[in-house]
């Protein structure tokens, strides 16, 4: 038996408009009425090729890349203060959110195989590990994003944007994922993007294809539903559930009218960027798309993939002045006399940059007792793991953020060796957010048969306050 | 947003009932109690002994007892404690079955929800304390639990029964369709293929909302660039048929017969028909209205891209049409049977034969349909790609792309010629060959030693070396004393060791050692396909072998087996997996491991041997430097156990020892079984879906024109697509109100 959108729905007494809109209502309502917050956002940024676990290490400690084996690290967690510590080249542009950073280090990912990208396994710390072979682009389950999007809800329950290598591409799927073989897509062209997200007051074609669209949803909802009823049976579920995605559409497009006062307000404003065949200008712009949805409430989850995936990886930044692609960087490769290492660093402090820009923006919302900052957790990380080549032995990211103390930060943490007492997966991690959403679960993704003698359930207790 | 309720999946072979896991979902009291925390197994036993036995002895144990065992479960066999034992899949599945209210059966008295909740959480208590992981696998559909026999006994044909059917269009229809739409590209695949059925395009994949999201934005892009255009004066420039451009007038709006004329022939572009005269005014309508609204330009464009939104675009409709005959069938509508015909074969849809064919009534016989698959089969100019890609998917040889191979530290175990991708292209055309002779096909797929090397770019390397050594000789001669000691040492590309070659063949396809190699299956893509990174994958081969050649059901794997072999490089693979000879783990390895050892001939790069590799664990030892820092690995060789088994199967002429590989492929060549289960795969790739008993008829008759034509696939093609399984279908009873959508 199937329950669907719909029924669920019925039985609660909503309309199917009604929970769209919700998360914003509530939030509105709650701050005219001075009442405490409960909104959370998570944002994820998704770099290609990689993160060198050396490259992350603040000032006094020195973190070389693990071995590829069993065994490979420290017996003990490392878990020091950020406070007296600078931190590392590439995270420097954050160094004004210190005390709301944490880099989290050595957590495991072997699952889900390696390779140049580990695609959706990256957030959905799933894969069948080497037996499979790397750089598959299967999707065993949800990833971390789909499953808060689902718990969080919101006019979009996801919001994927990013960029493509490819300056025509429109949507790619890469990273996101709904459900097993229900990818999420990632708008890669921050013009459509826009369309999408702020067409109900946008000037111009925007505003006509706004309308048109309304238009030709409504036309077929009816048509699907005259031919659905000629049918009978599961053939007519088919039907019924292409119905159901117009249903949905349409609903959005009728939640963004209603919003148009905020996001006529908060929108952003179109530059060249969004259409520039510049990889960088591209990306400031979706950031900036980013920011204004999170303010405008049109989303509560929102993965910022900057050309992740194993179809875009190998992305040349030109507009960092560099001629050469993340491939040949990720293969040791040296341009105008900056080795592999510095190119690393400056693009990832590049990326650094844009996510400044995003807490800027979020602190300069006031929320509750305090800002949307507050009660917003970002994390960085790559699809490409701990190197161009990953193998998933270790898979460093970066948390920002600390959800008004509900997550314990600025800390440096480096959890033990792979297969040591006390080794943690990135399942793990995703576990805790999920804990900080409110849809605590003791598993996430495919486990790890190598590690069935640590304890693998739950969240990093050290995370958590 | 939906909550799925999957299905869940019984296996049965034989008298061994296996169960696959099941996700189970707590039942949720007004107030869930507190998480039960069991720290050892003490306290789980104190646990078990308060809650679950007295449930076991009131609800359970009459029927699952040492002596009757129903479903082959005696509970007091079955190990409390999951962390010791291996007893946590069946846990799980007796979780599920308790939970969804399936046990006890629906005969019994039912227990109180109370005390099933009790057992649920002490079942989960212990689960966590042993680390094992209750979360469900999406059951595979697996056709082969139609027992073979009921299928092809002639004698007992049960009646046909087929619901009608809707089937979203495939990711390979999709993409011929923007690729004829000259699309710009960029436009994304909206579709992915359905993950948990034999074949890709099988069963009903359901359309959900980026699907959606994506086919609008895919239709709103191609009408903009096949309605691209220039604006001069009052002059619209574009390349563009008349009846679009007049709608983009600057002064002038269109009137009604322009815009019914635009629709007309959009509707002939997109769904190859003319609109109803209601499709007409109702286009009609909504382009005025888009235009009031939205525009000249936007309206239009966007009221031509709601056609190629319509079902009828998205979905392939196989539902018939007329009234039932004395057999309560109905038959296909011409239309239906002419798309199901084209996308039987190709990925486009009917040409202006079919659909001519269609109109003038000539697919209302077999004989007609018949007619019109042999033209498409004779047909050298079009591509059939669904053919070649049965026997992709069927085989699955193409996956070798997908295996990832690293290169080890162990050079003995390398393989630096390496080519994946080559490997494919050679068995596809091997395949094509083979079809092009279409004579004892399965036979010939099974059996020939007769192989392509790198077939499109061996003669170009070979050229490219002859070259090479011309050119060191020419400079020896010029300048003999630079060039006294120097050896002309070419960098091959190694592709054809994957043969047992030592050099390019010079022609194609080459004759191997017919000792060596028989057919698909030893051909390299097929052993890579089925091989892990560094391994022979003797479990997914005995289970290909197990569910593609004889016929029988493999259960999944469950989720509390660490589906790992030992990590021992000294040991050959089948010493390693000795592992899963252990009494839980043969019930379902009995059925492949031994099917796939005689394959132990060929390394996991597909590579004929004579010795397996393994590590030399004294003598790597004593291969320590001055300092007695260890040098690395010595390898030796270990002998060769290629012996296997065929058992279980039902079929006497085919049970019994195996000593060789070769011998193992003729003598499934030689099986009428063998030829009949690869009948049964071949109707789910063309009809959509697994067999039933009521298709029995359709199979039997597909087999006896196989057989009558010597082994033609054309032969078994064209009764496939013309039996009553494709052409038929037996609607339901008439809806009932509650049914019908809002």
């Amino acid at each position: 038996m199937i329950i669907t959108r719909r029924e669920t729905l019925k039985t609660l007494g909503l309309s199917a408009g009604a929970t769209f809109l919700h998360p914003i209502v509530s939030r509105l309502e709650a701050q005219a009425a001075g009442k405490p917050i409960t909104a959370k956002r998570f944002v994820f940024v998704v770099e290609s090729n990689g993160v060198r676990p050396e490259q992350l290490a603040p000032s006094g400690i020195t973190r070389k890349s693990r071995e590829q084996r069993a065994l490979n690290g420290s017996a003990e967690l490392v878990d020091v203060s950020l406070t007296d510590r600078d931190l590392p080249f590439s995270l420097e542009p954050i160094k004004t959110w210190k005390d709301k950073v944490t880099i989290v280090q050595g957590l495991s990912g072997r699952v889900c195989g390696g390779g140049h990208s580990n695609n959706f396994g990256a957030l959905g710390a799933f894969g069948a590990g080497r037996g499979v072979g790397g750089e598959s682009m299967a999707i065993l389950g949800e990833t971390i994003d789909g499953a808060l999007a689902k718990h969080l809800g919101g006019i979009f329950p996801h919001l994927g944007l990013g960029i493509s290598k490819r300056l025509e591409n429109n949507v790619v799927y890469s990273i996101s994922a709904w459900g097993p073989n229900k990818a999420l897509p990632i708008m890669v062209n921050p013009a459509n993007a826009y369309g999408t997200l702020f067409g109900s007051v946008a000037e111009g074609a925007a505003s006509q294809e706004f309308a048109a669209k309304n238009n030709i949803l409504d036309f077929l909802k009816d048509d699907v539903k005259t031919a659905a009823a000629r049918l009978a049976g599961p053939e007519r579920e088919q039907f019924g559930a292409y119905l159901e995605t117009f249903e949905t559409l349409r609903d959005r497009q009728s939640r963004l009218n209603e919003i148009k006062h905020t996001l006529r307000e908060k929108g952003p404003v179109v530059s060249d960027k969004y259409k520039s065949p510049v990889e960088t200008d591209r990306l400031d712009a979706q950031f900036d798309l980013a920011a204004a949805a999170l303010i405008c409430g049109l989303t509560n989850v929102l993965t910022l993939s900057s050309a992740a995936g194993i179809g875009d990886f190998d992305i040349t930044f030109k507009g960092l002045g560099l001629n050469i692609d993340k491939h040949s960087i990720g293969h040791g490769g040296t341009y105008e006399g900056k080795k592999w290492d510095v190119l690393y660093n400056m693009i990832r402090r590049y990326h650094f940059d844009l996510i400044a820009g995003l807490c800027k923006k979020l602190e300069a919302v006031k929320e509750g007792n305090g800002t949307m900052l507050d009660n917003t957790v970002i994390v960085y990380l790559s699809d490409g793991a701990e190197a161009h080549h990953s193998r998933c032995w270790e898979w460093p990211m970066v948390v920002i953020g600390n959800l008004g103390g509900k997550l314990r930060s600025n800390r440096y943490l480096d959890y033990p060796g792979y297969a040591q007492k006390g080794h943690r997966t990135t399942a793990n991690l995703y576990l805790t957010l999920l804990h900080l959403a409110g849809a605590p679960r003791d598993t996430f993704g495919t486990s790890d048969p190598n590690l069935k003698d640590l304890d693998t359930h739950g969240p990093l207790t050290e995370l958590l306050a | 947003m939906k909550l799925h309720r999957p299905v869940l999946a019984v296996g049965v072979i034989g008298s061994v009932s296996l169960t696959l896991l099941g996700m189970f979902r707590p039942l949720a009291p007004a107030q869930p109690p507190a998480e039960l925390k069991l720290a050892t197994a003490d306290e789980s036993r104190v646990e078990y002994n308060r809650v679950v036995v007295p449930f076991f002895t009131r609800h359970c144990n009459d029927c699952h007892n040492q002596k009757d065992s129903e479903g082959d479960l005696d509970l007091a066999q079955l190990e409390f404690d999951m962390k010791s034992s291996t007893s946590g899949a069946r846990w799980a599945t007796l979780v599920e079955l308790l939970a969804k209210g399936e046990m006890p059966p629906k005969k019994r008295s039912r227990p109180e929800p109370e005390s099933v909740a009790a057992v649920i959480r002490w079942a989960n208590a212990e689960a966590k304390r042993a680390n094992k992981h209750f979360t469900r696998r999406e059951a595979y559909a697996n056709g082969n639990k139609v027992p073979h026999d009921s299928l092809f006994d002639p004698k007992h044909i049960p009646p046909f029964a087929a619901d009608p059917q809707i089937r979203r269009i495939s990711p390979e229809i999709y993409a011929a369709f923007l690729a004829e739409m000259k699309g710009k590209p960029g436009l994304g695949q909206p579709f992915s293929p359905n993950g948990r059925t034999t074949f890709k395009d099988m069963g009903a994949p359901k359309v959900d909302e980026p699907v959606t999201a994506q086919l609008l934005q895919n239709a709103l892009a191609i009408v903009e660039s096949r309605t691209a255009h220039k604006l001069e004066g009052d002059k619209v420039v574009g390349n563009m048929p008349r009846e679009f451009s007049v709608l983009f007038h600057p002064k002038t709006p269109p009137s009604e017969p322009q815009i019914e004329a635009a629709v007309v022939h959009q509707f002939n572009q997109i769904l190859r028909r003319t609109p109803t005269d209601a499709e007409k005014s109702r286009f009609v309508a909504l382009m005025k209205k888009n235009i009031a609204d939205a525009g000249q330009t936007v309206g239009v464009r966007y009221t031509l891209a709601t056609v190629l939104m319509l079902p009828e675009a998205i979905f392939r409709m196989e539902v018939g049409a007329g009234t039932p005959d004395a057999k309560g069938r109905i038959r296909l509508a011409p239309r239906e049977i002419a798309f199901a015909l084209a996308f039987a074969l190709t990925d486009k849809r009917p040409d202006a034969a079919l659909l001519t064919a269609a109109a003038a009534g000539e697919l209302d016989t077999d004989a007609g349909v018949a007619k019109q698959v042999q033209r498409l089969l004779d047909d050298p100019k079009m591509e059939k790609t669904r053919v070649l890609r049965f026997f992709r998917e069927y085989f699955g040889y193409d996956k070798a792309t997908e295996t990832f191979k690293e290169s080890g530290k162990v050079p003995e175990l390398n393989h630096p010629g390496h080519e994946p991708r080559t490997l494919v292209e050679d068995t596809d055309r091997l395949v094509q060959l083979i079809l092009e002779q279409d004579k004892e096909v399965l036979k010939e797929l099974l059996t020939t030693p007769k192989s392509f090397v790198a077939y499109k770019t061996a003669a170009d390397s070979k050229k490219k070396i002859a070259e090479a050594k011309a050119k060191f000789e020419a400079d020896r001669q010029r300048d003999p004393v630079k060039f006294k000691d120097k050896v002309f040492k070419p960098q091959p590309k190694l592709i054809y060791e994957s043969y047992g070659l030592t050099d390019f063949p010079d022609v194609q396809p080459v004759e191997l050692p017919a000792d060596q190699r028989a057919g698909i299956l030893t051909q390299p893509s097929w052993l890579v396909a089925h091989s892990t990174t560094f391994d022979n994958h003797a479990i997914h081969r005995g289970k290909w072998i197990r569910e593609r050649l004889l016929g029988g059901v493999v259960p999944d794997v469950p989720i509390t087996v660490d589906a790992q072999l030992p990590i021992a490089p000294e040991k050959t693979l089948r010493d390693r997996m000795a592992v899963t000879q252990q009494a839980y783990c043969w019930k379902c390895h009995q059925l492949m491991n031994d099917l796939a050892y005689p394959f132990e001939q060929f390394d996991h790069f597909g590579r004929y041997r004579t010795a397996e590799i393994v590590q030399d664990l004294e003598a790597t030892a004593r291969n320590v430097d001055g300092k007695g820092k260890p040098m690395g690995p010595v390898m030796k060789g270990a002998p060769l156990d290629i012996s296997g088994l065929i058992a279980h199967v039902g079929d006497k002429t085919l049970e019994g020892p195996i000593k060789h590989p070769i011998d193992y492929m003729h003598k499934l060549a030689g099986s009428e079984r063998v030829e009949q289960v690869f009948v049964r795969h071949a109707f789910r790739f063309w009809v959509a879906r697994n067999e039933a008993p009521g298709d029995a008829a359709s199979l039997q008759a597909t087999h006896q024109a196989y057989r009558k034509s010597g082994g033609s696939m054309k032969a078994l093609i064209t009764a496939l697509l013309t039996s009553e399984s494709f052409l038929y279908r037996v609607p339901a009873q008439q809806p009932s109100m509650s049914s019908l959508p809002r």
